[in-house]
């Protein structure tokens, strides 16, 4: 018989911190939705599965104060300082937040698909993160934003890029003693578009074949200022496309360059084979959507 | 083995649970409420969706022991207290929503976690909602238009 699983619900960081320093193979989990199912397969046995849904203040969207996951802590953040979102903050709370949808279409879009209502209720965006699937459709969202991940750890706290944060699929730089408990995005700035195409068979419930993501922020004469590409599934790990951003930064965005903006995205693709689709074919589409998505962005208007 | 407490249906319950062990199995096994059911055992099929502090989740992805100090609706709570059928049951009986049933209470926990929230929903809203449990006999379009029809009797 396998090890008994143990559940664990540390009331605190520090205190969730202290017991995966000291149990080995211990795993933290938000809405464990992803881990439940490794572990019902057996793909998966963790020892102890360290919950952190019940510590306090790990669940919010600031500063939108008028989200069931706001919880007070709004002290000093304004709407100039971009948004803070607590690593327990479900893809519904997410989805719910008509300012998310207003400021961040993209992570808003890229939330509202994960899973089905039932999932996003519980599954967590930092859990999305941390389990570093090759399609996370949160942090291919998140991407485009330059979102920086807050860390704990036995030593204190410390800051990573998010483009910096994955290794593999299914690995990243998190430590096995550390926890992921904040996501800081900068604000943008002023005439940002940004979108998130979710490329899927069928409209719901669904993984992605692609996920491509564009961000365009563009400056006082129309020039774009500052280019995201994000890609899912394009490589072992969620991406950018630095390629793509390059070709579009410093020009005067039009159809034609969000044209070359996709070429060369799908000519530096990782793309590869897998049964949910054929990489020529995920190829293609990345050539198709990179413009597609800069087009309903609406920053071509 | 822990020991948990939570509310189902208004009853406050304590038991002992095993760590790996989910939300789902201790409902239709240590409670014998049946109405949940096991259809994926992968937060696929929604046939298992319950409600746990206001939003529906599926019980078969959701682990016993983190239902501790939670409240809990299942389908068996929503008959009314006079006795009579919550107004979703009666639309999904009259609408004809209702084959085998499978599927039939985890789609009523879907729709009233919704109009709990948003009486006012619209049928893109209502599939949306919906849209994480499946059903292999009606065509979907007869359970959409019970759940409009309950909303609309709920405001009553
Ligand atoms: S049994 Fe839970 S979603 Fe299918
Ligand atoms: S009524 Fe049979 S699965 Fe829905």
């Amino acid at each position: 018989m396998a090890a008994a699983l143990d559940y664990l619900r540390p009331a605190s960081v520090a205190e969730a911190l202290s017991l995966l320093s000291t149990i080995e193979g211990a795993q933290p989990v938000a809405g464990a939705t992803d881990v439940w199912v490794g572990i019902r397969s057996k793909k998966h046995s963790p020892k102890a599965l360290v919950s952190l849904k019940n510590i306090p203040n790990l669940r919010f969207i600031l500063p939108d104060r008028e989200t069931d996951a706001y919880e007070g802590r709004a002290e000093g953040v304004t709407g100039d300082s971009g948004v803070l979102l607590g690593a327990a903050t479900t893809h519904g709370d997410v989805e719910d937040s008509a300012w998310m949808k207003t400021h961040f279409p993209a992570v808003h879009q890229a939330c509202s698909g994960v899973g089905s209502r039932q999932v996003r209720n519980v599954a967590t965006v930092g859990g999305n993160i941390c389990n570093a699937a090759p399609c996370a459709d949160s942090a291919v969202g998140l991407l485009l934003y330059d979102a920086t991940l807050v860390i704990a750890g036995p030593a204190g706290e410390r800051e990573l890029p998010l483009s910096e944060f994955f290794v593999g699929p299914g690995e990243t730089r998190l430590g096995p003693a550390e926890i992921l408990k904040e996501v800081k995005v900068p604000n943008p700035g002023p005439r940002t578009y940004a979108w998130y195409w979710k490329h899927t068979r069928r409209k719901g419930v669904e993984l992605p074949l692609l996920g491509v993501g564009a961000r365009v922020t563009l400056d006082a004469d129309g020039m774009v200022e500052k280019a995201r590409v994000s890609l899912g599934v394009c490589a072992p790990m969620p991406t950018r496309s630095y390629e793509a951003e390059k070709v579009l930064e410093g020009q005067k965005l039009t159809a034609e360059l969000a044209a070359e903006a996709g070429e060369v995205a799908a000519a530096n693709a990782l793309v590869r084979d897998t049964w949910r689709g054929r990489g020529w074919y995920r190829r293609e589409m990345v050539r198709v959507l990179v413009p597609r998505v800069i087009k309903l962005s609406g920053a071509l208007s | 083995m822990k020991t948990i407490t939570f509310t189902v249906n208004g009853n406050p319950v304590t038991l002992d649970v095993s760590e790996d062990a989910n939300l789902l199995s201790v409902l239709n096994d240590d409670l014998e409420l049946a109405g949940a059911k096991e259809g994926c055992g992968a937060g696929e099929c929604g046939a298992c969706t319950v409600i746990v502090d206001g939003v529906a989740v599926t019980s078969c992805l959701y682990p016993a022991c983190e239902a501790d100090g939670r409240v809990v609706e299942t389908v068996e709570g929503l008959v009314l207290e006079s006795g009579s059928l919550h107004p979703l049951q009666r639309t999904f009986v009259d609408y004809g929503a209702v084959q085998c049933g499978f599927c039939t209470p985890g789609m009523v926990m879907s729709a009233k976690a919704l109009l709990d929230k948003y009486p006012n929903p619209n049928e893109q809203e209502v599939k949306v909602a919906l849209a994480g449990n499946i059903c292999r006999c009606t065509g979907y379009t007869q359970i959409v238009e019970a759940v409009l029809a309950a909303a609309e009797e709920m405001k009553k």
